[in-house]
């Protein structure tokens, strides 16, 4: 599920979180016409009800239950499968008899090797979706901590650009996210400060030339 | 906040799943007439209808529900920071990742201590805003350091780099 999924679902839940407790709240206060706050809140009159329902008002307690299970089920299927990461995109294009779909996951896990070629992309994580001649490409990399990042744009480019090449497809979208890797081990310079290692040009005997 | 959502998530997954089968299978007993498995039914039943609407134990649950849900509602729908950040032509950096290396790089300074750094954004623009415990002549240097890391990671160079530097407390 992506995050604004997220966000509308607890939107949702905590509106009706505020409802209930609201409705509660006024009942409790005699706020509320028709109810009496000396009133007890399971009364007779619904009890004697679900015992004449039976057994179709246990079934149909059976039945919201099982629907809250597949509901629970379909959640957690989501989430799981969010966290693995299994999700490679679907490229689709509508044809006269009928919508031709296409699994995208070989193609990105092509591309995906192709940018971890490069020794400062630690991981990379493609996604495809849209047209097959136009597709929209989502392209995640890591970037190891001690790597420098100069012409890093080029090495995804000149990948993207070999791989539209090789699949006959020109990316009609591109959206590249750099996650940088927390800042590898330190190292001690001449001065026995600690300085960790990819800013090591900043080391005191190098301040000079390179200050403001 | 994404953590704690989809994490909130995954525990309403597993009490929706758990409770949804508890209640069918309870009520499928309750149906054939067979006793109850972990639930005791009956003595719910007895305990909402010994229960008024005007009881303090109503009033406090009520409260709690309304208090919980505005929290909730309160915490989603105000302004996230941003998971990315605009770098420009398609680009963009995890915003974490990309504080935690400008805060080693302000860190590096000689003279500077704790560096934290938060991105700060209006619209389309953000830039980053360095807090660090140090002596107040390097200001200039921190501000040089962070924006050389930016240019290193992105072509993307921000208006102003926010530089606060407190001296240290003397033990």
């Amino acid at each position: 599920m992506s995050n604004a999924a997220h966000r509308v679902l607890w939107t949702a839940l905590a509106l009706l979180l505020v409802a209930a407790g609201g409705v509660a709240l006024a009942l409790n206060l005699g706020l509320l016409p028709g109810v009496e706050p000396g009133d007890v809140i399971l009364g007779a009159g619904l009890r004697r009800a679900w015992r004449l329902a039976a057994p179709w008002s246990a079934l149909a307690a059976a039945a919201a239950g099982l629907l809250a299970a597949a509901g629970g089920l379909w959640l957690l299927r989501r989430e799981l499968r969010a966290a693995r990461g299994a999700w490679h995109g679907t490229l689709a294009r509508p044809g006269r008899r009928g919508r031709t779909r296409l699994a995208a996951a070989p193609l990105a896990r092509a591309l995906e090797r192709d940018l971890t070629g490069d020794p400062r992309v630690r991981r990379a994580r493609v996604v495809l979706t849209g047209d097959p001649p136009r597709p929209d490409l989502w392209v995640r990399v890591e970037i190891a901590a001690d790597a420098r990042t100069a012409g890093l744009r080029e090495h995804v480019g000149t990948a993207i650009r070999r791989y539209a090449d090789t699949a006959g497809c020109r990316p009609a979208h591109l959206d590249v996210t750099a996650r940088l890797d927390a800042p590898g081990p330190v190292h001690v310079a001449a001065s026995g400060r600690i300085v960790p290692r990819e800013t090591s040009w900043l080391r005191p005997g190098r301040r000079g030339s390179r200050g403001p | 906040m994404r953590t704690a959502n989809r994490l909130a998530t995954l525990l309403l997954a597993v009490a929706l799943l758990a409770g949804g089968v508890l209640l069918a299978v309870e009520a499928l007993l309750a149906a054939a007439g067979r006793p109850a498995l972990l639930t005791d039914a009956g003595g719910w039943a007895a305990t909402l209808g010994d229960t008024r609407w005007d009881d303090p134990a109503v009033r406090v649950s009520a409260l709690v529900l309304l208090l919980v849900g505005l929290a909730v509602l309160v915490a989603e729908l105000r302004r996230w920071s941003p998971q990315r950040l605009d770098a420009g032509d398609g680009w963009h950096l995890h915003r974490r990742s990309t504080e935690r290396r400008l805060a080693a790089a302000a860190g590096s300074v000689p003279g500077v201590h704790r560096a934290r750094v938060r991105v700060r954004r209006r619209g389309d623009h953000w830039w980053p805003r360095v807090v660090a415990t140090g002596d107040p002549a390097t200001r200039a240097e921190v501000e040089f350091a962070v924006r050389q890391e930016l240019h290193r990671l992105t072509a993307y160079r921000p208006d102003r780099v926010e530089v606060r530097l407190s001296r240290r407390r003397a033990a």
